[in-house]
């Protein structure tokens, strides 16, 4: 009986929730789909990215939704790697039916999903920075790809310490091996010579070998591209307990990685879209919101998070100019919508890819970033030329 | 060339007290411990534990054996005991108590990667070479460690009913000796020494749920090629650790990482016993 009891009660409940529900917004919920690596190599980083959207489908709710509908997150673990992002997918598209995917994920994850999404036909909207060259009929990009980020660091480099001599390490898979493919054109075809190129597996942690061989080379600067997270943390720890003081320019390390890592990662060279300290209005009053909502419990908000939070605002703007959901009217228009973010204005016009504002900072003591210059509207280049 | 001497003697150091625990539980019970990537995690975490709260870094170490030891009892008592008599049945129970132990780390800890204070940052001139403080560091405790196992192993009555018990369990029971005890003795310090490993190779990593992993199966390698002694188990560091680092320098880091477990399998192959003399 008093099981009977509990069970009428929460129909009860249920009805009342359901009734009240009916009149705040009438319609079905438009659901977001987010793979992304809450365990493995991408979990530092991969909470961030969840705040941030969870922010802005609150905001957007807040003002009525789109098209009087709902926003409705659905986060799913792709464990960073291409057997979970399969998974996560599958379930997302097929189960889930959710309307469009927005994620930050690494590169491998991304790729795995990739054929799922062609098959699901669902809007895809990649947050993260990556390798480039990512072409599908439904992927859009707001993040920068190499043309956009390396010579800031390059440049520096060169005209700053008069480096010529590189050393290249990374994280053996899509983005580590694109991104340092990238930087080694870029360093060659700027006078530049590349004494060195290692890789250890996503998973390894064991760094040994490379950083003497690293010493033994002997370059005037080291530029790294891991996988976010645990592995670049592993390698900045022992390149410091080796003693290793080059100029060091980090491609895949981000603010919060940064600060979490301390001491360690004083003086590293980073270049990216965003950081919490860049200048504008939209930037503050995302910081306050994003400080007000999660309180104590806020991961610091950073270039691979605040992409996050536009490409929702940018998903909101084509569908409301679509007056629909389906995937076939929302995807040409991916492409002309605009957002004015945290970052400036966001449009992912050039070839599914997105012109950005670059910076190139360096890590302080206390873990923030000192922005030392910035570069306006930088052109992907040619990422996807027989995509519209 | 000298760097790569000392990068072969401290690969060798970590390997060793990765392994000792593992060797040592292999010895007396005939199993695998496949908890011993768990165990190291533990003290990961115990590691992590002491810089949150605040303490000096090498107090981690003997907080993480204890934290080891602790878990090792437990499960001991609870878990291995009844299976003795199935030791298939106790490798998979080892392999599950992994997953648990695991998730109940999740739950204290979250699944994100975090990181530990390194009680020695910076580097110093060794024999001509500029080389981490830390890793040399590894060294002198992984040869205190062979040394107090040595000693608790020839010095002891535990030590010598353990020996006995490695040699022949029944003969040993036979005698009167408590066979029960000791396994719970060993599998308790399998664990300890698997927890304070964990907690050594922190400085020099991340802390996060897989961060056994890596190290169990070259571990499990080196055990099987050094049948059941600490001196063999030392060689086989040296050897096969050795190979890994000249590999990954001179060839390259990917295939360094296959070096142990290729090596240790031919080896097996072609001289069954590895490294041990009798």
């Amino acid at each position: 009986m008093r099981l009977k009891l509990h069970t009428l009660a929460c129909t009860t409940v249920l009805a009342l929730g359901w009734a009240t529900g009916q009149n705040a917004v009438a319609a079905d919920p438009i659901k977001i789909g987010v793979p992304v690596g809450l365990s493995g190599a991408n979990s530092v980083v991969a909470p961030s990215v969840v705040q941030s959207a969870e922010l802005a489908v609150e905001e957007i709710n807040a003002r009525g939704g789109v098209l009087g509908r709902p926003l409705e997150l659905e986060v799913a673990d792709d464990g960073s790697g291409a057997a979970g992002a399969k998974k996560a997918f599958d379930s997302l598209i097929y189960q889930k039916k959710v309307d469009v995917l927005i994620s930050m994920e690494t590169s491998a994850a991304r790729n795995a999903g990739l054929p799922i999404v062609t098959r699901g036909k669902t809007p895809f909207i990649y947050t993260s920075f990556y390798e480039g060259r990512s072409c599908n009929k439904y992927l859009y990009v707001d993040a920068w790809v190499p043309d956009q980020q390396v010579a800031p660091i390059v440049d520096f480099f060169r005209t700053t310490y008069k480096a010529k001599t590189y050393f290249l390490i990374g994280s053996d898979y899509a983005f580590g091996r694109g991104m340092l493919q990238f930087t080694r054109g870029y360093i060659e075809k700027t006078g530049g010579k590349v004494v060195g190129e290692e890789y250890l597996p996503m998973d390894g942690s064991d760094w040994t070998a490379i950083v003497s061989k690293l010493k033994a080379a002997g370059p005037d600067a080291l530029v790294t591209s891991t996988a976010g997270g645990a592995p670049n943390v592993t390698l900045t720890k022992q390149l410091r307990a080796a003693g290793v003081k080059l100029p060091y320019g980090n491609l895949a390390v981000d603010e919060g990685t940064a600060k979490s890592m301390g001491p360690d990662a004083e003086g590293i060279y980073i270049s990216g879209s965003y950081f919490t300290n860049v200048d504008g209005v939209k930037n503050k009053e995302f910081l306050a919101a994003m400080q007000k909502k999660f309180g104590t419990g806020l991961k610091t908000p950073n270039d691979l998070s605040v992409p996050q939070y536009e490409a929702v605002y940018l998903y909101k703007a084509a569908v409301e100019k679509a007056g629909s959901t389906a995937a076939d009217k929302v995807v040409p228009l991916l492409g002309q919508v605009s957002f004015e973010g945290p970052r400036g204005l966001i449009r992912m016009n050039k070839q599914r890819h997105a012109p950005l504002t670059m910076y190139l900072g360096q890590v302080q003591k206390d873990g923030g970033i000192k922005i030392l210059e910035s570069f306006k509207d930088v052109d992907p280049g040619d990422q996807c030329p027989s995509l519209k | 060339m000298s760097a790569t001497v000392l990068d072969i003697i401290t690969t060798a150091a970590l390997l060793y007290a990765v392994a000792a625990g593992l060797l040592i539980v292999f010895g007396v019970m005939k199993i695998i411990n496949f908890a011993h990537g768990a165990f190291l995690t533990v003290g990961g975490y115990a590691a992590l534990a002491v810089t949150h709260w605040g303490l000096n870094p090498w107090f981690s170490l003997p907080a993480a054996f204890v934290a080891g030891c602790a878990c090792g009892m437990l499960i001991e008592r609870v878990v291995m005991r009844p299976l003795y008599s199935r030791p298939l049945d106790a490798i998979l129970a080892t392999w599950g108590l992994g997953i648990i132990l695991g998730q109940l780390i999740t739950l204290a800890f979250g699944r994100e990667v975090q990181f530990v204070r390194s009680p020695l940052a910076g580097t110093m001139n060794f024999l001509g070479t500029a080389y981490s403080e830390y890793r040399l560091s590894v060294v002198l405790a992984a040869a205190v460690l062979a040394g107090a196992l040595g000693l608790a192993l020839n010095g002891t009555r535990l030590g010598l009913n353990t020996r006995a018990v490695i040699m022949n369990e029944n003969l040993a029971r036979a005698l009167g000796i408590d066979s029960a005890r000791v396994r719970f003795g060993t599998f308790s310090l399998g664990a300890g020494l698997a927890s304070l490993a964990g907690a050594l190779i922190t400085p020099l990593s991340s802390v996060d749920l897989n961060m056994g992993v890596p190290w169990l199966v070259n571990a499990f390698m080196l055990v099987l090629v050094s049948g059941v002694s600490l001196i063999s188990l030392g060689i086989a560091c040296l050897v096969l650790g050795g190979a890994q680092v000249l590999v990954s320098t001179y060839l390259n880091p990917i295939l360094g990482g296959l070096t142990i477990v290729v090596l240790a399998a031919l080896l097996l192959r072609l001289r069954p016993k590895g490294f041990s003399r009798d």
